[in-house]
């Protein structure tokens, strides 16, 4: 079986009724796999049901994933009545030799998610201490691969001191130390000005070329699209409307996602004028 | 380190210090009786003058350490024991579980404190020990329930969900980069008042044990505690007044300093 994570058939129920249902989709190494969708869509229930950390109640009620890499297959979700309390335990059990060493994750606001009285060098000590294959690359080697030209001034730094770019590398840089294959990135661009924006952007194109990391990323960004995107999600109120290859990005026929396309063109040409 | 805080820890450590030269000293407080000595004034001799049975009172005020020190550290240690765990696993777990346990706590933080020291004190007697098992009792709510919303608050942050993804164990999260890294100033703030609590309440109960002998209350003599040396001298016609002056500053000066200390402690803490 090829490396890769495959999801199929994802069904999230909330409180209030089904929250998702029907989504299909594949994280495949040194690929970039955009989601986009309006707020509320569902991207990020479905992101997170990849790492089994959906928090909605009842939750997760159907899925199968299957999760490769080299000789070994996971499938954490295989055989459970997701409805019960002790499926859930189970699956818990079972997701977390995924979390950090398969499956990471790039989260939104990248400040917030550093222990806030740890500085970046420790948390990467850290990261690289719960690696399953040591490394012999210290800290420094992990947050120059991220792109920081100086490491060793960022290492004793606190998260306050970070901006939001430095701080969204740092988190690369802890993925990457972790030894994540696949990257979960939520928006990870979002809040960050363009040109920082554009340079994370670059990082991630250069995971991708040059470590070989499978991203799921997720955004609401269609401008960005065009330039990542080696397979394209589109959802729209918890189901998937779209799923399209990169390189035919112009045969978009669900009505929400032209919506989508077109206000983001508006809205560009309003600005560039 | 402030201040407040450098002035709280010059005094917890003139505490320790004074509870360290007690415990070797070997001062004797029957021995020590001598009504040749009485009612002298502070001299050379002895620093803070002698009482009305003739005993040193700077002595008997080093002495007197050893009734809250000790206790009092055993008092923080079982309040921590008790609160620390229930307020880290409810914060942690949420939902029904959490308010379970959190009515436990309500229920005793809604006794009076004081009342409940005492009502511990009639039924088991009351060595210091009782006194401050019944204190951390007591107290195990207040921790309980600043643990419990510390928890809670950094439960739902987005560097909790982080650690979570990348696979960190809960348990550690939660013990380590939560209750230590970012919990243990506060924790040990909580700690600091209980202490200064316990002093109050030992004090409290043995000046109230010596003016009423048959209450049976506090450190009895002639065992010295700063309450029972200020009871015991209360009174004294032509007494040496630095008997009833100096436990009674010292009370003060320690329950401020362990709160100036608390205090120090908060302002580098953040929720």
């Amino acid at each position: 079986m090829p490396d890769g994570v495959v999801l199929r058939g994802l069904r999230v129920e909330g409180p209030q009724g089904v929250l998702v249902q029907g989504v299909d989709l594949d994280v495949l190494p040194g690929r970039i796999h955009v989601l986009v969708g309006a707020s509320g869509s569902g991207k990020t229930l479905s992101a997170r049901s990849l790492l089994g950390m959906v928090d909605a109640r009842p939750g997760v009620t159907q899925a199968t994933l299957e999760v490769t890499w080299g000789d070994q297959t996971w499938r954490p979700y295989e055989g459970l009545d997701l409805n019960s309390r002790r499926a859930r335990a189970v699956a818990e059990r079972r997701f977390r030799p995924l979390r950090g060493s398969i499956l990471g994750y790039l989260p939104q606001d990248a400040r917030r998610s550093l222990d806030p009285l740890w500085t970046v060098g420790r948390q990467l000590r850290a990261a690289l201490a719960l690696r399953e294959q040591p490394h012999d690359d210290g800290p420094a080697a992990w947050l120059a691969r991220a792109g920081f030209p100086q490491p060793e001034r960022v290492e004793p730094l606190y998260p306050h001191e970070l901006s939001g770019g430095m701080a969204q590398r740092a988190s690369i840089a802890l993925a990457l130390a972790r030894g994540s294959r696949f990257l979960l990135a939520d928006e990870p661009t979002t809040g960050l000005d363009p040109t920082v924006q554009e340079a994370i952007l670059q990082e991630l194109l250069a995971l991708r070329d040059q470590e070989g990391v499978g991203l799921l990323f997720i955004t609401h960004d269609l401008r960005i699209v065009p330039r990542l995107a080696d397979r394209l999600y589109v959802m729209h109120a918890g189901s998937l409307v779209e799923d399209l290859p990169g390189d035919q990005l112009d045969q978009l026929t669900s009505q929400p996602a032209r919506a989508l396309w077109q206000a983001t063109a508006r809205i560009a040409g309003g600005v560039l004028g | 380190m402030n201040l407040s805080g450098a002035v709280g820890l010059a005094v917890m450590s003139a505490v320790v210090v004074a509870w360290g030269v007690s415990l070797v000293s070997g001062y004797d407080v029957v021995a020590d009786v001598n009504p040749e000595h009485m009612n002298l004034g502070p001299a050379s001799a002895h620093w803070l003058g002698t009482d009305h049975l003739g005993r040193d009172v700077a002595w008997r005020l080093v002495t007197a350490s050893e009734v809250f020190v000790g206790p009092g550290l055993f008092a923080c240690l079982l309040a921590l024991l008790l609160g620390v765990p229930a307020g880290a696993w409810a914060g942690w777990v949420g939902g029904l579980g959490a308010e379970l346990v959190r009515y436990v706590f309500t229920v005793i933080a809604s006794l009076p404190r004081f009342v409940l020291v005492l009502l511990v004190c009639a039924i088991y007697g009351s060595s210091v020990w009782t006194l401050a098992a019944a204190a951390a009792v007591a107290y195990s709510p207040a921790i309980a329930e600043a643990v419990y919303s510390r928890i809670a608050t950094f439960r739902g942050r987005e560097f909790v969900l982080a650690a979570e993804a990348h696979g960190v164990h809960w348990a550690r999260i939660l013990g380590w980069h939560l209750l230590w890294v970012n919990g243990k100033t506060l924790i040990a703030r909580h700690a600091l008042q209980l202490f200064a609590y316990f002093l109050l309440v030992e004090t409290t109960l043995s000046y109230i044990g010596a003016l009423e002998a048959g209450a049976g209350f506090g450190v009895p003599e002639p065992t010295p505690s700063w309450g029972n040396m200020i009871a015991f001298e209360w009174g004294v016609r032509h007494g040496n007044q630095w008997a009833t002056w100096a436990p009674a500053l010292a009370i003060w000066v320690v329950i401020l300093g362990a709160l100036l200390l608390a205090d120090g402690l908060a302002e580098g803490d953040h929720a």
